[in-house]
């Protein structure tokens, strides 16, 4: 007599190599990225302690392009960036000069002087209440 | 019950992978029974297993209970296989009529012994239920979960898995039954 947990396994026991093989491998997959977080710390600890050769070889050099495209677009960045602060000095020069300014305020009391005084607007008095005639309803309410 | 062995999922969790070949060598057979009974295919079963174990690495993190990683694992697979039914279609596959919850629940897991000569029946048997039914009593019977953690691998309620298995281990106990009378 066996249990059906017995039954089950038994069946499926032939599988057994397969699954043996699939594990292994995961876990080989499992040791290798293992390996894998280790390399780079080290590669990090070389830094650390001054092994900018290794540094070069593991880091810089395999990626070379990739370090390249970074360098330009920062490079692009730089001269943009200078390129619009010239146009905002250009914008500052391009403000009107002190002279100017005295000039054209002397231009301004010219004209005063020339339209005369504009005194303030005398407000418009209030006009007197007129109660309106009252109606015929109010009339016979009120005799 | 199978979660009270001790297991190294704090290792696991931690990244070893002595770890992880110690929980999959434990699990493999019995998971791989589990998922094939349901998909009927080998390389299928195969490639669930597979997926679960890939699965597990990547999500041990959400684990908190450690003595929990079975029906946990087993609840991963069990996902593994509803996406597998989902992908070919087979949306009846997923639901059954479930009768209302028996009065008398049937309480005593390891009662159905099998004699030699009725096991290719019972297998056969097993395969005539239907698979909600089926995935309540494989669980039942591979690793001898709990109500509750049945419940929780097939993410369904505890009077729904009470009555699954009351009616499948009704249903395989009348056709064993049946079979003896006739050969008799």
């Amino acid at each position: 007599m066996k249990t059906p947990r017995e039954i089950l396994l038994a069946q499926h026991r032939a599988a057994g190599d397969k699954l043996d093989k699939i594990r292994d491998k995961f876990v080989a997959g499992l040791n290798h990225r293992d390996t894998k977080a280790q390399s780079s710390i080290s590669v990090l600890a070389s830094w650390y302690l001054g092994g900018s050769n290794a540094v070069w070889r593991e880091l810089i050099f395999p990626r070379r392009r990739i370090w390249a495209g970074l360098a330009a677009i920062w490079i692009l960045i730089f001269i943009v960036n200078f390129s619009q602060r010239d146009k905002s000095e250009l914008a500052v020069k391009a403000l009107p000069s002190p002279e100017i300014f005295s000039t054209f305020q002397q231009q301004e009391k010219l004209l005063a002087e020339l339209i005369g005084p504009s005194g303030p607007r005398v407000a418009e008095p209030p006009k007197p209440f007129l109660p309106k005639p009252r109606t015929e309803i109010l009339k016979l309410l009120t005799a | 019950m199978a979660e009270s062995e001790q297991l190294p999922v704090q290792s696991a969790r931690d990244g070893n992978p002595a770890a992880w070949d110690a929980l999959f060598r434990r699990y493999q057979l019995p998971l791989y029974a589990y998922v094939f009974e349901l998909v009927h295919n080998e390389q299928q079963a195969l490639d669930l297993v597979q997926e679960t174990f890939v699965a597990a690495v990547k999500h041990i993190g959400g684990l908190r209970d450690d003595e929990k990683f079975g029906s946990w694992l087993f609840g991963i697979a069990h996902q593994k296989v509803v996406q597998f039914w989902r992908k070919r279609g087979s949306k009846e596959l997923l639901f059954d009529e479930i009768p209302e919850t028996p009065d008398e629940f049937d309480n005593a897991p390891d009662d159905l012994l099998i004699r030699h000569e009725q096991e290719m029946e019972f297998m056969n048997l097993l395969n005539q239920l239907p698979p909600p039914q089926r995935s309540v009593l494989l669980l039942h019977f591979v690793e001898d979960f709990s109500l509750e953690e049945i419940a929780r691998v097939t993410e369904t309620q505890i009077g729904t898995v009470k009555s699954r298995l009351h009616y499948a281990k009704k249903s395989l106990r009348k056709l064993l039954e049946k079979k003896n009378e006739n050969a008799a």
